[in-house]
């Protein structure tokens, strides 16, 4: 497979790396201009289309383990029914972040291909360093992607149950933890805990 | 200080005068009490009221009523930890709605199966009952009358129930509850070691190396062996845990390896198994040459429906559904070759590695393993061969009978074994494994209870579900309930149960401490006693013997079953229910009453009231006059004694903390057949089943057949129903406890998110969930405890206002006649 | 005694009137006919106000005074002990777990939670809000000890 792969890619360089012969500039600018559009839209068109759930789903890897895991979830269901998808989570929503997260997310292609996580059991030997990849995420940028639904100003604590009120109070507002810090595995099911931060 | 009774009343009244108008009067007794004498409360050791754990608690009276009860640290079983149920025992006597008085159903003063629950006397109410049993005794002979137990009577009442009905009205049809729960392992055990009951216990656990869950839940039905199974799987990082379930409940939490499974195909995985051991040269042979031989089960054996129904018609075996023929290693090993990894992962639909990991447990020989299983297995139309299968897997590896090696059969009730399986209140079976068919078994009972000989009927009596059936057709007339709920439990309610209880021809008298479903059905309800209002005894499900005193009086008229069924049999004399050719035989028995014959008979009254534990009351004792519990517990014990079945004298039982039977010359046996602990391996031999004369166990070949009842385009569904941790069975005495139904209020539909989104439905909707028998109203849940997979369903049966019965299927397993609770097909509609 | 009084009412009531049929004895069953189907209670949800409720006696283990979705105990993670753990509950301010919780079976005292301990839920329960059907007449000890003392009974 990958001598094929490498066999296509030489293939494709000797026609690329030669000048064109029989097409005319004007044709080519034009052409390319178009051609760049048609790509662009293409390009986009496929980014969202792969920014949804339903594209996450597709793969069994996906819908068996962590779709089953979120589905009895608050944010699947809850009173007010805004519920937050895949992306929602797990792509940023800045654009540069996002591109960034999608070439990083070429990597679980990689995966998907040759089958790293393809029966729940290697899903289960893969979950902490999965996890523990999405909290350093969250860690680093503050719980970004919490935030973008869950403002810390817009929270009212009058609202809340006594004991998450005053653990906000304490810890979010007066403190320097991030929502990470103590929300770990409310969507999905936690590896094993034993060393984390909080779990000891 | 005595009070007259008169003072008593005087007192109280005005105490509660002042307490209306708010004012603390002082008592008419209040001496000058120390503080410590105060807050005294007193003590004493009981086993739980719930489930077959068996746990040790210690209860705290005080001014006759229970103020309090802890776990006892000294219990072996359980040593400081009870259950949240167990928790809140001190509750479940204190139900607003006991009931205090016997009820008949009356209209103008008179009896009326239509007529409206009337107070009555005890006498009117035993007056009108006996009535009626002459009459159905006199017109249709013993076995029109019919009795249905309980794995929740104290040891003496199953025992004085079982003479009641065996010997005094000469009907074999008793049955307890407990057909619903264990009959199948009954079954398994009797086929396959020829003796009841498991060889180990509850000490297996600090040994094992790995544990596996066939079917069952532990971590809700048996929470305190669930605590041993996960100190020692937590504390012990090499131990292994196999959790194998139609749908994933509380008992993944500790499952290394979680295996979900087609419903019916364990069958089919514990022969993959078999297979794996022998096709891998992993059999014990020095083991299997020395203490097995091999049968083949007849098959096709139906689904114990009524004979007429389809399914019984197709069966080519369903009169002989026990039969077997003698095979060798050989025909079995090519018996078991059609169960191959390809036909066994896509019948249960587990993949082949796991298949083969969990095999790998049984077959390694450095692992010690234990199985445990309970109504996944024993409520199975195939249930006694599901008990078979696994007792296979232990033998072909040798690992049973020692230590850490136990296929471990649990028990739902808490006297299951005690009562219903050890005192033999099956409609087949008397005390110590003995049963009616073998003349030389009648012929011991006969004489140990000083009866005539020909007094037992040889012929099995009708069974629950047969019971139920022959309520219906009129066949069975009269008819007593006690100690359980059997509306809410039996299937197929709306066309079996119902009728058959609301039948003009049947009179019904039950016997519980509250309303149930059971005794709206009712035409006589009497007010029944319960747990420490009575003394008592319990056997749980690792042999072990437990005493209780009676540590306060039951409220109004309420009287014990015991109490109940002595002063019965006082109604009724030998003439007008023995044969005219009995009594000619034996003239002596003439014109006495069966209280004299059964319960005055030299053994059962032997010991007076000053053996009474003076500390405690004992309400039966002093009514009749001699210590009946003793007496009965005594004769009771001659049936086992030298038998493999000894119990310690009575009085030890009141000291200990229970003990495992057999005891000899003192001393519990924790692993029977095995020559290091069990006295009745003969000397110098390291393993014996000696429950069969040439002391071999059995490994059966018996093949996977498919249920009663699959999905279909009608039912697509299955439905599997169960019970919950926070209450107890119909739920009767937990769902009178506040902080127990408000933990759990009410059943619902345990449904797979996505299933529920085709269906339309969501979290909390109403929906009808209906069969080919009856339908029921619940609502959706698609949280919580329980993760079914797509095309199932799971509902839990405590409920009285979701009976899930009158949907579920009355099939049974032919030769345990227990109901498959756990499979048939249903759908589900919106409201 | 104020079981014995509503003992007394419940004599009283049963003597005076009679009950009628079928469904009007068991309230569990919400005094509905058996082959009736009526709808269903709804799904009432779990008390989440964090008030610490009084136990019935020393011994009872203590109701959870909040949600638990979703909270993860198993093998992997034991949410609870996140918050009731003694390292924890200076963070969390959460009660700690009671000593008995450290103990093995055979009563020594472990450096953690005892394993025989692990799943909180099998003594400890969330309370919904769901009404009691049938109240309980229970006597708390300290209202007995209260009462005047007398004898009798059969104690």
């Amino acid at each position: 497979m990958f001598q094929k792969l490498i066999r296509f890619l030489k293939a494709f360089w000797h026609i690329f790396s030669r000048p064109s012969v029989y097409f005319s500039l004007g044709f080519l600018t034009v052409g390319g201009f178009i051609g760049g559009v048609l790509f662009w839209g293409g390009f986009n068109t496929a980014l969202e289309a792969t920014n949804t759930e339903t594209f996450c789903v597709s793969c069994h890897e996906m819908r068996d383990n962590v779709f089953q895991e979120i589905q009895p979830t608050i944010h699947f269901t809850n009173r007010s029914g805004v519920r937050a998808t895949c992306p929602d989570c797990h792509v940023p929503h800045d654009w540069t972040d996002k591109i960034a997260r999608k070439m990083q997310a070429s990597k679980e292609v990689w995966g998907k291909i040759f089958g790293t996580i393809d029966t729940r059991e290697k899903f289960l030997e893969h979950r902490l360093e999965m996890a523990a990849r999405e909290w350093r995420r969250f860690e680093a940028n503050d719980s970004l992607e919490c935030r973008n639904c869950h403002e810390e100003a817009a929270m009212d604590l009058t609202r809340q149950s006594p004991r998450a009120a005053a653990a906000h109070e304490r810890y979010l507002i007066e403190g320097d933890k991030t929502c990470i810090n103590c929300h770990k595995g409310i969507a999905h099911e936690l590896p094993n805990m034993a060393g984390i931060e909080g779990w000891e | 200080m005595k009070l007259t009774r008169r003072d008593f009343i005087k007192t109280s009244a005005a105490s509660s005068a002042a307490a209306a108008a708010g004012i603390s009067l002082p008592g008419q007794a209040q001496n000058l009490v120390t503080d410590a004498e105060r807050t005294q409360l007193k003590w004493a050791k009981a086993p739980c009221r719930f489930c077959g754990v068996g746990c040790g608690v210690n209860v705290a009276t005080r001014d006759n009523q229970v103020v309090a009860t802890h776990a006892d640290i000294n219990a072996p079983v359980n040593r400081g930890v009870n259950c949240v149920k167990g928790y809140f025992l001190s509750k479940i006597m204190y139900g607003e709605d006991r009931l205090t008085q016997p009820l008949l159903r009356m209209t103008n003063g008179q009896y009326d199966k239509h007529g409206e629950f009337t107070p009555v006397s005890w006498d009117e109410a035993f007056d009108v009952m006996a009535e009626k049993y002459k009459a159905v005794l006199r017109e249709k002979g013993p076995q029109a009358v019919g009795m249905f137990g309980s794995g929740q009577w104290t040891v003496w009442e199953g025992y004085a129930a079982n003479k009641l009905m065996k010997a005094g009205f000469r009907s074999n049809n008793i049955d307890p509850n407990a057909r619903h729960c264990m009959a199948s392992a009954v079954a398994g055990f009797i086929r396959t070691f020829g003796i009841d009951e498991p060889m180990g216990c509850y000490d297996d656990i600090e040994a094992a190396d790995a544990f596996v869950l066939w079917g069952s839940n532990m971590a809700e039905m048996h929470p305190i062996l669930w605590t041993r199974v996960t100190d020692r799987r937590l504390s012990a990082p090499h131990v292994k845990v196999a959790v194998l379930s139609t749908f994933e409940h509380r008992s993944f939490e500790l499952a290394d390896m979680p295996v979900i499974f087609t419903p019916q195909a364990d069958l089919a995985i514990l022969n993959y198994i078999a297979r794996y051991i022998i096709e891998n040269g992993r059999v014990d042979w020095d083991f299997v040459n020395k203490h097995v031989r091999f049968k083949e089960g007849k098959t096709l054996i139906g689904y114990g429906l009524r004979p007429e129904h389809r399914l019984e018609l197709m069966a080519d075996n369903a009169d002989d559904p026990g039969g077997a023929n003698d095979i060798d290693f050989e025909r079995y090993r090519e018996f078991l070759q059609q169960y191959d990894a390809d036909y066994v992962s896509q019948l249960s639909g587990v993949p082949k590695r796991r298949l083969d990991e969990l095999a790998e447990l049984y077959a390694d020989p450095d692992t010690k393993v234990m199985s445990f299983w309970t109504m996944g297995f024993n409520q199975h139309t195939r249930g006694v061969w599901a008990n078979n299968m696994i007792y296979n897997i232990h033998l072909l590896t040798g690992k049973i009978s020692t230590p850490g090696n136990s296929p471990f059969s649990l028990t739902g009730q808490p006297s299951a074994c005690g009562t219903a399986r050890e005192v033999g209140t099956f409609s087949h079976r008397l005390p110590a494994d003995m049963v009616v068919m073998n003349p030389g078994h009648r012929e011991f009972a006969e004489k140990t209870w000083n009866v005539p000989k020909g007094t037992i009927q040889a012929q099995p009596g009708a069974h629950a579900v047969l019971q139920n059936r022959m309520l219906k057709d009129g066949e069975i007339n009269a008819y007593w309930v006690q100690c359980n709920n059997n509306v809410q439990a039996a299937a197929n309610l709306v066309e079996e149960t119902y009728p058959g209880y609301r039948n003009p021809a049947n009179f019904i008298v039950v016997s519980d401490a509250y309303p149930t479903v059971t005794t709206e059905l009712a035409d006589l309800i009497l007010p029944t006693a319960m747990w420490v209002e009575k003394e008592g005894a319990y056997g749980n499900a690792e042999r072990r013997t437990q005493f209780w005193h009676q540590m306060v009086t039951a409220p109004g008229e309420s009287r014990s079953d015991l109490w109940q069924l002595m002063e019965f049999s006082k109604r009724f004399t030998t003439d007008e229910v023995w044969p005219r050719e009995l009594l000619d035989a034996n003239p002596e028995f003439r014109g006495k009453t069966l209280y004299d014959v059964l319960y005055r008979n030299g053994n059962v009254d032997a010991f007076g009231l000053e053996e009474v534990d003076g500390e405690f009351p004992n309400d039966e004792a002093r009514h009749f006059g001699f210590y009946v519990q003793k007496g009965l517990f005594e004769e009771y014990a001659r049936f086992g004694r030298d038998h493999g079945h000894d119990l310690a004298p009575f009085e030890r039982y009141h000291q200990e903390r229970g003990l495992r039977w057999p005891v000899v010359d003192g001393e519990e046996t924790r692993w029977r057949y095995n020559g290091e602990y069990d006295p009745y391996v003969e000397e110098g031999r390291d393993i014996q089943f000696y429950g069969h004369p040439d002391g071999k166990a059995v490994i059966f070949a018996v093949p996977y057949e498919p249920p009663a009842e699959s999905p279909s385009e009608a039912y697509p569904l299955w439905l599997v129903t169960g019970r919950v941790l926070e209450h107890w069975h119909s739920g009767s005495m937990t769902r009178r406890v506040p902080e127990l139904h408000r933990a759990f209020p009410q059943a619902v539909v345990y449904l797979h998110p996505e299933d529920a989104r085709e269906l339309g439905v969501r979290r909390g909707s109403e929906v009808r969930i209906i069969s080919q028998r009856g339908e029921m109203n619940s609502r959706v849940e698609t949280r919580g405890r329980n993760r079914v997979p797509r095309g199932l369903v799971f509902v839990p049966w405590f409920d009285a206002s979701q009976l899930i019965n009158k949907v579920t299927l009355d099939a049974t397993d032919p030769i345990s006649k227990q109901t498959d609770f756990k499979k048939c097909a249903c759908r589900i509609e919106p409201v | 005694m104020q079981r014995l009084i509503l003992i007394g009412i419940a004599l009283l009531c049963a003597s005076l009137a009679v009950f009628a049929a079928e469904g009007d004895l068991d309230a569990l069953r919400g005094n509905v006919p058996l082959l009736q189907e009526r709808t269903p209670e709804p799904l009432y949800p779990v008390e989440n106000q964090d008030l610490r409720r009084s136990r019935a006696y020393p011994m009872q283990p203590p109701t959870i005074p909040h949600k638990i979705d979703n909270y993860q105990v198993d093998l992997n993670a034991n949410r609870c002990m996140s918050c009731h753990s003694r390292s924890r509950v200076a963070q969390s301010q959460a009660p700690m777990i009671s000593v008995t919780h450290y103990m093995d079976r055979d009563g020594n005292f472990l450096a953690e939670l005892s394993p025989r301990r692990y799943f909180c839920n099998q003594c400890h329960v969330p309370q919904t809000t769901a009404p009691t059907q049938v109240d309980n007449t229970f006597v708390d000890i300290e209202e007995l000890l209260r009462q005047p003392q007398r004898n009798g009974g059969g104690g």
